[in-house]
C-alpha cells in the first residue's frame, strides 16, 4: 500500500486504521511473525494498542496517516475490517470501493485499479521500502 | 444400536476427520486449525457495506494516544483510501 500511497497521494487521501491484532502471541501466533520478531499479545487496553501501532510505524517507517480503533472495536465492526480490509470513500461520503475480506481477498491492486481509472496510471520510480502490512 | 445409526455416526466421524486433515493441510498444521476456528472465524465477517452506500463514521485515536478524530473528518475533499489492518 505504501507504493500506491506514493503514486496517488497527490490525488487521494489515505488513512490506515489499526484494528485488533490478527496473530498475537496469546491467540493464533504465526511462525512468520516469530521469525520477524513481530510478537505482541492481544492488547487489553487502548494504551497497548497505541504502543503497538507506534512500534509498527517506527519499525516499518510507515508514512501513511494513521488512526487507531477503540477498544470496543467500533471501526472493525462497522467495516467488517478484521483482519485486514480496504475501502475507498468518495468525496460525498459514500463507499466507492469495498474490498474483500482479508487475507485471501485483500487486494491492493483493486485499489490501484480504481485510482488509475479515475486519475490515470501513475508509477513513481521511488525506491521507498514498502512494508507488507497493513 | 441399529445398523443405520452405526453407519450414520461412522460416516459423520469420517467426515470430521477428513475435514480436520484437510484444514490442517490448508492452514499449515493442526495448531493452525485450532487457531483458525478458535480465534479467527469469530471475528471474520463477509461485510455488509457495498459501493454507493453511506460510509459509517467512527471515532479513532491518533498515534499520540490522546487526539481523537472522526473518520468523516478525513473525507470530503478527495477520495479517501482506508486501509484496515494490524501489525501481526
Amino acid at each position: 500500500m505504501v507504493k500506491i500511497y506514493n503514486d496517488y497521494k497527490d490525488h487521494a487521501d489515505f488513512l490506515t486504521v489499526y484494528v485488533r491484532e490478527a496473530h498475537p502471541t496469546d491467540e493464533w501466533q504465526m511462525k512468520s511473525n516469530v521469525k520477524e520478531d513481530v510478537c505482541y499479545a492481544q492488547p487489553k487496553t487502548l494504551e497497548q494498542r497505541v504502543a503497538i501501532a507506534n512500534d509498527f510505524v517506527q519499525r516499518q517507517k510507515y508514512p501513511l496517516p494513521f488512526g487507531i480503533d477503540d477498544m470496543n472495536d467500533a471501526a472493525d465492526l462497522a467495516y467488517s475490517a478484521w483482519p485486514e480490509r480496504l475501502y475507498i470513500i468518495d468525496e460525498h461520503g459514500h463507499i466507492a470501493y469495498a474490498g474483500g475480506m482479508g487475507p485471501f481477498n485483500y487486494d491492493p491492486e483493486e485499489v490501484r485499479g480504481w485510482l488509475a481509472k479515475r486519475y490515470g496510471p501513475v508509477t513513481q520510480t521511488s525506491s521507498t521500502a514498502a512494508p507488507s502490512k497493513p | 444400536m441399529s445398523h443405520f445409526w452405526k453407519w450414520t455416526l461412522g460416516s459423520l466421524f469420517g467426515l470430521l476427520v477428513a475435514a480436520f486433515v484437510g484444514l490442517s493441510f490448508m492452514a499449515g498444521s493442526p495448531k493452525d486449525v485450532y487457531g483458525l476456528v478458535r480465534y479467527a472465524l469469530p471475528h471474520m465477517h463477509r461485510g455488509k457495506l457495498h459501493a454507493g452506500e453511506d460510509a459509517p463514521d467512527v471515532r479513532l485515536l491518533s498515534l499520540d494516544g490522546s487526539t481523537r478524530f472522526h473518520l468523516r473528518e478525513r473525507t470530503g475533499a478527495r477520495p479517501l483510501v482506508v486501509i484496515f489492518g494490524s501489525y501481526t
